[in-house]
């Protein structure tokens, strides 16, 4: 008796021998790393449900049955208690956190195992194929494991030890979890955020609520889908909602409510503190993506007469949820930044040391309205932790610090691996990994091309009569899908090589010059090589005059496309500065498929006209 | 289950609601859709009309209250059959999904090869390119970009209210055909009774239904306007279907013109747009073909998987999601392997895959009625005694129809 799934719908014996019922389910005590099943409830005639205590009445127990020891008129019946939970009731089919693996999974049944005479104890939960099979019949799990052994793959049983479940639908019933238990709120909060990504609207906002108001603040932090924030944010009460946008870092509450619509922003910014207020109205001020945007207003600034004993107080005396401290600031009587100083210079040097004789006076620091991505190569550049942000007179408004900069770099190499037509989440680098996927990137052309040639096929048929005639633009197509292929490619790396210059004027008028020169010797180069084809294959035309024309007319529109599609590349580039201006991330692969239409229907078109005047 | 919200009712509001409704409305009429109803309308006129406001008032039953469960648990259709009656149970429920949604893909791909075969395209060509383009755009799910195109074009469909108006029917005989049931033995009139409430109420749409509000998040306040939704988008859908019976029942019924492929079916448009008939015909056929068949394989799997607690989503890879993405390519070779066969009738195909739709329907409500009607899953907006019911003679309808129908098949009728 090693499963609940097996020992479900088993008779309940008394002593005397008489059936009382069928084992329906069981309780455990919820206090222990293995705990023991304390109760067993099972249905008599009539569907009449029961439960008695396991340890008082349960002799022992077998394939055959449960064996009770007493007669069934002596045996007493209880309630189920605050503490125990229900197996089959409270988590057989239902999903729970693997709080190891950090997953969500569904229970396909559940490991016991007895101890002693005729104590049990639970394992864990079965969550892998082995359960399921199990439970569908145990014929099943026999004939696929030992098929699988033969395979010498055997298929191993995936058990969550009770100490690392937990459950999700514990909202709906009084569940008291054991302290010993590893719960969802003690895992970091990338990975609660992590867990959260995977579960249903409905159990998002449920998980919410069982964290207290600082983990949910740093787990709502760490979602990367901006959107998926809002909406958790939208499920909660407006009052929670404040709270925990007042313990982030302004910088990210700032970034989560501009999601929300302005009534619902307004009403948890009312709702909150002063000072958080304050804060995070400032940052809103500032356009998005800019220095401004991201920066918070925690750090540590003091005027440059204080000693080092004056800075290690003021650091203590901050609140804990302060943003981490990389540097202390020094100001000069008016408030403007004068000099910093690392921490470490702080521990090293001596208690009465002013500041102002151990700070570095050559400060680099940015201007409010410099965009992120700027800010982000400024601190990579002098290797900085944080980098003060401030106004034309010095004034420290806030400091960036490096995780904000690390998720400008991330979010900005993703922006470019898109353009350059790699998902990012592929694995981030180069080609896409799965041969298929590498198929739908690179290889589409030959679908266009198919589709393409059937489409002349039919059209040719419809107006001249000659659908057999498709053949001749049919093998001039390639050339002309991937020449805009590689145009669009090439838009692509000059746009991401491309940096502004001071000016700020956009290089059309250039770029437009470049591509059309290329444009006019690639279709100088095609013309050419299609008059070399035809000459070698048809050396005195007398013959063979129709194919003739109709090769050498189709190359000459190949050619004529082709400089087009070169020539119009620009407008490509415009399309991408345009998007980059207004915020929009653009699919690079969206505008290669795109060219590679328009290319293709121009080429089509051309070449069906040129066909059929051909034959007229 | 009554609690006032008409406070919330507001005109806005109701507007608002009826979007997906009517969306989901437009996409049901699919290709194994337009081909049941033309071939009720071609092969028995207006005799199985009937069936028609039935169908609407079974639909906005099944459709409310699968939404209904939606608002109340937040959870699949799926999950909760899981939950409930366990994983043998579900096994079979979902056996019965599998099934039905891939006979309905199969008559999608039916569809799509029948109406490119309208332009010219061979079905050896259209179908393997087709199914290789439904392939990468649900693995990448990025079909919802071009799914408002579809349904747009899909909208041509539409055309067949005008068509009815211009063929001018006798409108007194259409009407008492409405009201009166008529019923005809022969096993072929039951199949297509069958099909008609296959394709009406499919079983994916039990599950479409569910997954939209709760993706949404909607809970118990939303109930109202989740109604007005489904009313919306159910009496929609039959008003259409009964419109393209009556627009075939009137022109290629008194003709004799049985339909056996696309182009019969497209004939009774001939009367609004004359020659232009196969091309519209042909190109709403292609898209509402394309889009279902972008959107079942991804919902069956889906509903399997959550039933069994595998991963599941577009945004999962290969490694982390195998099983979803393997059960999503498995439908569609063997869709598209079935069309291509030599020999296969396409018209044929896409009405059986409906008869087998509805045959597998009452397994799949069973399921919704046990759930709805349960105490502890759905509290206070359990199922009244009128929507029990209403399920129950639905189950019961199909079942006898079924039985029926395979009586006289084997009585050799």
């Amino acid at each position: 008796m090693n499963y609940l799934s097996e020992m479900l719908k088993l008779p309940v014996v008394d002593v005397a021998g008489e059936k009382l019922g069928v084992v329906n389910d069981l309780g455990i005590a919820t206090g222990e790393v293995f705990p023991h099943v304390t109760s067993l409830a099972f249905q008599g005639p009539g569907k009449t449900p029961f439960m008695i205590s396991w340890r008082k009445y349960v002799d022992h127990i077998d394939e055959t049955g449960v064996y009770l020891k007493a007669v069934s008129t002596d045996v007493r019946f209880s309630y189920l208690q605050p503490d125990e939970v229900l197996l089959a009731r409270d988590i057989l089919n239902k999903q729970i956190v693997d709080t190891q693996g950090m997953k969500v999974v569904r229970v396909n049944d559940i490991k016991l195992s007895a101890t002693g005479e005729n104590q049990l104890r639970l394992l864990g939960a079965e969550v892998g194929a082995r359960g399921l099979l199990r439970s569908l019949h145990p014929a099943c799990e026999r004939i696929v494991t030992t098929l699988a052994k033969c395979l010498g793959r055997p298929l191993k049983e995936e058990i969550i030890a009770w100490s690392y479940m937990d459950l999700l639908d514990r909202s709906t019933r009084d569940i008291k979890l054991s302290v010993s238990h590893k719960t969802l709120d003690e895992l970091h909060p990338a990975d609660i955020a992590d867990i959260i990504e995977q579960l249903d609207p409905r159990l998002r906002a449920q998980v919410f609520n069982q964290l207290d108001t600082a983990q949910a603040a740093e787990a709502i932090g760490e979602i990367d889908d901006d959107d998926l924030a809002a909406e958790v944010l939208e499920g909660m009460s407006d009052r929670d909602a404040s709270s925990m946008l007042a313990l982030m870092d302004p910088d990210d509450a700032a970034a989560l409510i501009e999601e929300l619509d302005y009534e619902k922003a307004e009403k948890l910014l009312r709702l909150m503190g002063v000072k958080e207020e304050k804060a995070i109205r400032t940052l809103l001020g500032y356009e998005e993506d800019t220095a401004g945007r991201i920066m918070t207003s925690e750090f540590v600034a003091l005027p440059a007469t204080a000693t080092v004993a004056d800075a290690i107080e003021a650091i203590r005396a901050l609140d804990e949820d302060f943003e981490s401290i990389y540097y202390v600031y020094t100001l000069d009587p008016a408030g403007a930044l004068t000099g910093v100083l690392s921490l470490r210079a702080l521990i090293v040097a001596e208690a009465d040391a002013r500041l102002s004789d151990l700070s570095y006076r050559d400060v680099v620091w940015v201007a409010p309205d410099l965009d992120q991505e700027d800010v982000a190569d400024e601190m990579t550049k002098y290797n900085l932790a944080a980098i003060p942000v401030c106004d034309d007179a010095r004034h420290i408004l806030g400091i960036v610090t490096v995780d904000d900069a690390l998720d400008v770099i991330a979010e900005e190499h993703e922006e470019d691996l898109q353009i350059a037509g790699v998902g990012a989440t592929e694995g981030g680098s180069g080609e896409p990994v799965h041969v298929f996927g590498w198929f739908a990137h690179r290889q589409y052309w030959l679908l266009v091309w198919a589709v393409a040639s059937g489409i002349v096929a039919s059209v040719l048929g419809a107006l001249g009569g000659a659908p057999e005639l498709f053949i001749y633009p049919m093998c001039v197509m390639p050339v002309v899908l991937l020449a805009a292929n590689r145009a669009v490619a090439f838009v692509k790396n000059y746009y991401l090589e491309y940096s502004e210059p001071e000016d700020g004027g956009k290089p059309y008028l250039g770029f437009f010059v470049q591509t059309a020169f290329v444009g006019l010797v690639l279709g100088a180069v095609i013309y050419l090589c299609g008059q070399l084809v035809i000459g070698a294959a048809y050396p005195d035309g007398a013959a063979a005059s129709v194919i003739d024309e109709l090769l050498s007319s189709c190359f000459a529109c190949a050619a004529l496309v082709a400089f087009l599609s070169c020539a119009t590349s620009v407008a490509y580039l415009a399309i991408l500065f345009w998007r980059d201006e207004h915020d929009r991330n653009t699919s690079g692969n969206a505008l290669s498929v795109t060219a590679m239409l328009v290319a293709c229907a121009l080429y089509s078109a051309a070449s069906v006209a040129a066909t059929l005047a051909v034959v007229a | 289950m009554a609690r006032d919200h008409t406070d919330k009712l507001t005109l806005a509001a109701v507007l608002g609601a009826m979007g997906p409704g009517l969306l989901a409305a437009l996409a049901g009429n699919d290709a194994g859709g337009i081909a049941t109803y033309s071939s009720a309308g071609a092969t028995y006129g207006y005799r199985t009309l009937w069936i028609l406001p039935i169908m609407a008032v079974l639909l906005i039953v099944v459709q409310e209250t699968a939404a209904r469960c939606g608002c109340v648990t937040g959870k699949g259709f799926a999950s909760l059959i899981r939950e409930k009656f366990g994983i043998r149970r579900s096994a079979l429920a979902m056996a019965a999904l599998l099934i039905a949604n891939t006979a309905v893909t199969i008559s999608e791909f039916a569809g799509l090869a029948s109406g490119l075969a309208l332009f010219g395209v061979p079905k050896t060509i259209s179908v393997p390119l087709m199914g290789l383009v439904i392939w990468l755009l649900t693995m990448a799910g990025s079909f919802r970009r071009i799914e408002r195109v579809l349904l747009a074009v899909s909208c041509v469909f539409v055309t067949y209210v005008v068509a009815a108006f211009m063929v001018g029917p006798n409108w007194g005989d259409v009407a008492t055909s409405t009201v009166i049931p008529h019923l005809v033995a022969s096993p072929d009139y039951v199949s297509l009774l069958v099909a008609t409430i296959g394709t009406t109420i499919a079983p994916w749409m039990i599950f479409l239904a569910q997954n939209n509000v709760v993706d949404k998040n909607a809970d118990e306040s939303d109930i109202p306007l989740q109604r007005v939704d489904t009313v919306s988008g159910s009496v929609l859908a039959c008003a259409i279907a009964w419109f393209i019976i009556v627009t075939t029942g009137s022109v290629l019924f008194p003709a004799g013109i049985g339909v056996s492929d696309a182009a019969d079916a497209a004939l009774a448009l001939e009367p609004i747009v004359g020659p232009w008939s196969t091309v519209l015909f042909a190109a709403g056929l292609v898209a509402a073909s394309f889009l279902a068949a972008c959107v079942l394989p991804g919902v069956t799997s889906s509903a399997i998987c959550e039933a069994f607690g595998w991963e599941r989503g577009a945004d999962r890879s290969w490694d982390e999601a195998p099983v979803y993405r393997g059960i999503i390519t498995a439908v569609i070779i063997c869709a598209a392997l079935l069309v291509i066969l030599p020999g296969v009738n396409l018209f044929e195909i896409m009405m059986s895959a409906q008869v087998i739709n509805g045959v597998l329907l009452p397994v799949l409500l069973v399921f919704l009625v046990f759930i709805a009607s349960d105490k502890i899953i759905m509290g206070t907006y359990r199922n009244g005694r009128v929507w029990n019911i209403l399920t129950w003679a639905t189950i019961a309808l199909i079942t006898v129809l079924t039985v029926v129908m395979f009586a006289l098949m084997l009585l050799g009728f």
